[in-house]
This record gives structure tokens, C-alpha cells and sequence, in this order.
């Protein structure tokens, strides 16, 4: 097991046993950042006792130099990227992103994929890979899911950049902020609401697939799971 | 892996030639209550294979308690056989190469067994061993297997049989209750056969399944939550299903998957198929909530519910023949297999393609 601080060169990974922040440090993603993300992934779902963990920083997207042009990008790098922020958007903890800077292609899809959205004042929101001649990952199909499919077209086919007025309108973030609250996280995350938070989390991302008899199903089998938590129950009796 | 580890060689399954929906049974039967309707009809069932009876004058099925074992008994030797060739058939071997069979079946009490019975009727050899496991229900199938694991590993090179033979239409009650008519919305006929065999040699062609381990886990203040009465008033057994046995059984599903991958320092995360027993949709619904699967982690065991029902034991081997016919199993993909069912329990197994 990788112990937190440490061994990462890309990002930095801290823990109070409440808050677990992942501060990415390069500003772009590489193989190596990618590597270590996923064993913070591990370390989340291994040893953290946090209900909440915070990604912070900024991300240009994918750092080129880090592959050989003649070789070109493998496919299954790309489909290593978007399990590692399918772990993410799957995680037992409430998950936020604070964007301290731009965030590109890969950085954004991150936001995406967490709970709790903010940004600093002039942060923009970018996905150029299709101006570029290729894809922006999964990114089509959170994105859609946030903004419908007119919004996601701009966005995605022709790359404009998103500030945080329209970010906020649109719901990819939640607020704008100079730095994050953590006394203010802590009121409404609580350790008890991460099992609730996570449930919920995915049923409204399955809310769109889903027929509303399969739902209420999905609905009463998480809500089983949700009452029979020790710490819902000791909620009950205070 | 350096010691013989016991494979699954081969899976084999068969059904009734009679193949229905759940329309069709409303009106064969003239079932005209709403409430047992709509328990059909809004079910995620589609289709059944069932030995069904021949309607009475009142559109109702009569069968007695001795039709309905002469049944199983007939049904269970014609499915049974089926399974096994299918089975045997993909390894180029016949019921003479097996040296222990294991048979598995709660819809029917027979003595002597479905082992015997199948023997005769086959041709197995006078000499292989058998083990007869009768009323465990739906879980079944990986008690026996991890018998006839067991056996194989005591006895590298052999080859052991088991084979799970419901026919859930010879254990229906017909009295316009809801609670009959969940169990009889529910079930369909079906038999698997698999066959194990230990050995150190390396395996050819498609990935095989390996069997590392087995773990169980009993809830004994749910222990009347389903289960097989007598019913005075109809004369006949009658299986009993708690309304609420499927999230009780869905909250407890992480403990035996968290022993398992302890017993092997695993991390969920290794795991990349789920064979998880098609007991009905509430349950495989509680299942994914409580380990965090998603509808295509358990996508086999929707499709076979779908288009079998509930069969009971063998269900989750049909779930293991979509799976590898597939064709998306890689060798050293991890993979658990889970059953639940009376007790009551949850059975589970871990499993490496090699």
C-alpha cells in the first residue's frame, strides 16, 4: 500500500482521516500522473477513512511530449484515463473539485465527475481535442448529461471556452470562490452522508437511462442499504 | 500455478421443449386477479421453460402432490441427460470417463437420487462415486460445487460431474394467493452440468475457469425467510419467499465477498466478471446497490432471468455459458460467482481464467 504524501511527483495526496485533498501538481497529464492517481484511487478505497476528498489544482489536458509521435497514443492509455475517472465519479466518499486554474480536456472531465463543482474567478473550461482531431474522452457523455446535447455540441465540436459566469449557469460548477471552505464542507458532508451521497450520486447519473419502474427498484434497494447504516440509525435516535 | 487446481472443463444446460411467456400463462390458467396479473406481467421475466400441467374445467391447473413428484422425477430425467451431453459433448467425452457425480435438486424428493437414477439411465460406470445434495435451493449450485472442487482436487486427473436439475413446475401451488403466485411467476425448469477436473498441465485454447475458493455466509435470523411448506389446505409443498429477503440478503452480500478476496489479498477492484445467481430482479437489484455493480457487471444474470426465470440452482451456470461464450473473458481475469437462497445464505466463489 502506498503511504500518502510522499512517493507522488505529480500530485499531492494529504489526509486527515475527515478531508483528503489531491492537489495536482503538473500541468498536464502524463502517464505518470495518471499512474499515481490511480493509486490514490487505491488509497481512497484501501485505507482513507475521509468522507470527503477534494482534487484541486488546474490541467492543460494531455501532455504530448510524454508520447513518441512515431509510435503515436495507445487506445488502451485512453481507456486506462476514463476508468480512472469512472473510479472517481464512483467512489463511497462525497467528491469535489476546486479549479484553481484552467482546466483542459482531461482536468474538466475530472470536474465533472465530482459532487461538489467550484472555481477561482477567470478560470475557463476548454475541451479543444476535437478542434484537434480527436475525441475528449467520456467528456461526451457527461457532458451531455450536464448541458443537453445542443450545449455539449458547441462545447465539444468547436471547443469554445467556458467561463465561469456560463459554467455556473450551466451547472458545471456550483459557485465561484477564492478559495475552498472547509469548516462549510465539513457541515454538510458528514461521515454518515458519504454511503447516502454516493447512492444518490448514482442514481441520478442512472436517471437518465432508466424506466421509472427500474428506478423506483434501484431507488428501494439503495434506500435499504441507505436505513440500515449503523450511523443512519444512531442519526435517528439523537 | 504450481498445484492441480480444479477447473471448470465445460458447461452444458437444457430446458423443457415447452418455452412460454408470462402472458401466455395468464391465460392458459384464466388468471384474472389484477394484483397476480401485474406480479407477471410487470416482472422483468419474459419467458419460461415449464413442464406445465394440462388446465381443468376452471381454467385452473390440478395436479396432486404425487403428480407433481412424478413430474420432477420424469422432467429430471429428461432435462438431466441433456445438460450432461451438452456438457460432454463440447470435451469429447461420455458419461463412462466420469468418476464422481454430483446431483443437486430441491424440487422433488427421490430415493434412491438423481445420482442413481441418472446413472442407470446413462450408462455412467458401476464405480463412480456420487453425492446426492437435496433441499438446499437456489444456493446449491456452489455447495456442490464446492464439493465436487473438493473432490477433484483429492483426485487429480479425475473428473467430477455435478449437475443441477430443478424442475421448479413440479413444486407449485395453485391457489390464487400472492404468495404463491410470486413463486410462480417466478421459477422456470432448467438443468447445468459442469465438469471439474484438477490438473497441473497448462491449458489450451480458450481461457479455463479455475476454482480458488469458496466462502459462505449463513443469516440465521432470516432463516424462515424462504423455505418449503406443507400446506395442509392444498395437500402439497409450498415454497414461501419473505417479501423482504432481497434487500436482507442484498445488505449482507459484502461480507462474504470481503472474506473471500481477504482469503486471497484481493481488492474488489480485481474482480472482472460477476456470476451472480438470477434469483429475481429485487435482489440482484440490492446486490449491485450494496457491492457498487453496475447493470453490465451483471448483465448475464438479467438476460438469463429474462429468458429462464429463477432456475434455481443451475442458474448461475447458465449465467457462466453466456459469459464465456462471449468471448470477452481474458486469461488471469478474476472473476466471483455468487449464490443465495434458504437458510438464510449467501454462497460465494472465486475463480481465475487461466
Amino acid at each position: 500500500m502506498s503511504k500518502p504524501s510522499s512517493p507522488f511527483e505529480t500530485l499531492r495526496y494529504d489526509d486527515d482521516g475527515d478531508i483528503a485533498t489531491v492537489r495536482l501538481l503538473r500541468p498536464r497529464i502524463n502517464v505518470r500522473q495518471l499512474q499515481e492517481l490511480e493509486r490514490v484511487c487505491d488509497a481512497l478505497t484501501d485505507v482513507s477513512k475521509a468522507s470527503l476528498v477534494i482534487f484541486r489544482g488546474a490541467s492543460q489536458g494531455i501532455d504530448f511530449t510524454d508520447f513518441d509521435p512515431k509510435v503515436g497514443l495507445d487506445i488502451h492509455g485512453f481507456n486506462k484515463w476514463e476508468k480512472l475517472v469512472r473510479r472517481v465519479e464512483q467512489l463511497e466518499k462525497v467528491t469535489a473539485f476546486f479549479a484553481e486554474g484552467d482546466l483542459v480536456g482531461g482536468g474538466f472531465q475530472l470536474l465533472l465527475a465530482c459532487d461538489v463543482r467550484s472555481a477561482r474567478a477567470g478560470v475557463q473550461f476548454r475541451l479543444p481535442e476535437v478542434q484537434m482531431g480527436f475525441l475528449p474522452g467520456m467528456a461526451t457523455w457527461r457532458l451531455a448529461r450536464y448541458v443537453g446535447v445542443g450545449h455539449a455540441r458547441r462545447l465539444i465540436l468547436r471547443g469554445v471556452a467556458v467561463g465561469t459566469d456560463e459554467a455556473i449557469r450551466l451547472g458545471l460548477i456550483d459557485d465561484v470562490r477564492e478559495e475552498l471552505d472547509h469548516a462549510d464542507l465539513r457541515a454538510h458532508y458528514r461521515p454518515e452522508t458519504a454511503v447516502a451521497a454516493a447512492l444518490a450520486r448514482r442514481l441520478l447519473l442512472e436517471s437518465g437511462e432508466t424506466q421509472f419502474e427500474d428506478a423506483l427498484g434501484n431507488l428501494l434497494a439503495a434506500q435499504f442499504r441507505a436505513i440500515s447504516q449503523s450511523a443512519f440509525l444512531e442519526n435517528l435516535k439523537r | 500455478m504450481p498445484e492441480a487446481s480444479p477447473r471448470l472443463l465445460a458447461v452444458g444446460t437444457a430446458n423443457p421443449p415447452e418455452k412460454v411467456r408470462q402472458e401466455d400463462l395468464l391465460l392458459r390458467f384464466k388468471v384474472e386477479d389484477p394484483k397476480i396479473r401485474s406480479l407477471f406481467t410487470a416482472s422483468h421475466i419474459r419467458t419460461r421453460h415449464l413442464y406445465l400441467p394440462v388446465a381443468g374445467d376452471d381454467g385452473a391447473p390440478h395436479e396432486t402432490q404425487g403428480q407433481l413428484l412424478a413430474k420432477h422425477k420424469w422432467g429430471a430425467m429428461q432435462i438431466g441427460p441433456q445438460a450432461v451431453e451438452a456438457c460432454l459433448g463440447q470435451v469429447g467425452l461420455t458419461v463412462r470417463d466420469i468418476d464422481h457425480l454430483t446431483c443437486i435438486t430441491t424440487t422433488g424428493f427421490l430415493a434412491p437420487g438423481l445420482t442413481a437414477l441418472l446413472m442407470a439411465k446413462m450408462g455412467f460406470r458401476e464405480d463412480c462415486s456420487r453425492a446426492d445434495l437435496v433441499g438446499m435451493g437456489c444456493n446449491a449450485g456452489l455447495n456442490g460445487l464446492n464439493i465436487a472442487t473438493a473432490w477433484a482436487s483429492a483426485n487429480p486427473g479425475k473428473n467430477a460431474l455435478m449437475v443441477c436439475i430443478e424442475v421448479c413446475s413440479a413444486a407449485y401451488v395453485f391457489d390464487n394467493t400472492m404468495s404463491t403466485a410470486v413463486v410462480n411467476s417466478l421459477f422456470g425448469d432448467g438443468a447445468a452440468a459442469v465438469l471439474v477436473r484438477a490438473s497441473t498441465l497448462d491449458d489450451q485454447g480458450p481461457p479455463v475457469a479455475h476454482v480458488l475458493g469458496f466462502n459462505s455466509h449463513l443469516i440465521p435470523e432470516a432463516a424462515g425467510a424462504m423455505r418449503f411448506d406443507w400446506d395442509e389446505q392444498a395437500g402439497k409443498f409450498s415454497f414461501f419467499l419473505d417479501r423482504d429477503i432481497p434487500y436482507v440478503v442484498g445488505a449482507n452480500a459484502p461480507r462474504p465477498v470481503a472474506r473471500l478476496l481477504a482469503q486471497h489479498a484481493l481488492k474488489q477492484r480485481h474482480i472482472s466478471h460477476w456470476i451472480v445467481h438470477s434469483g429475481g430482479r429485487k435482489v440482484v437489484d440490492a446486490i449491485k446497490y450494496n457491492l457498487g455493480l453496475t447493470d453490465y457487471d451483471v448483465r448475464h444474470t438479467h438476460s438469463v432471468l429474462r429468458d429462464f426465470g429463477n432456475l434455481s440452482s443451475g442458474s448461475f451456470l447458465f449465467s457462466t455459458q453466456r459469459l464465456m461464450a462471449e468471448g470477452k473473458v481474458r486469461r488471469g481475469d478474476f472473476g466471483i460467482m455468487m449464490t443465495m437462497g434458504p437458510g438464510s445464505t449467501i454462497e460465494t466463489a472465486l475463480i481465475r481464467w487461466s
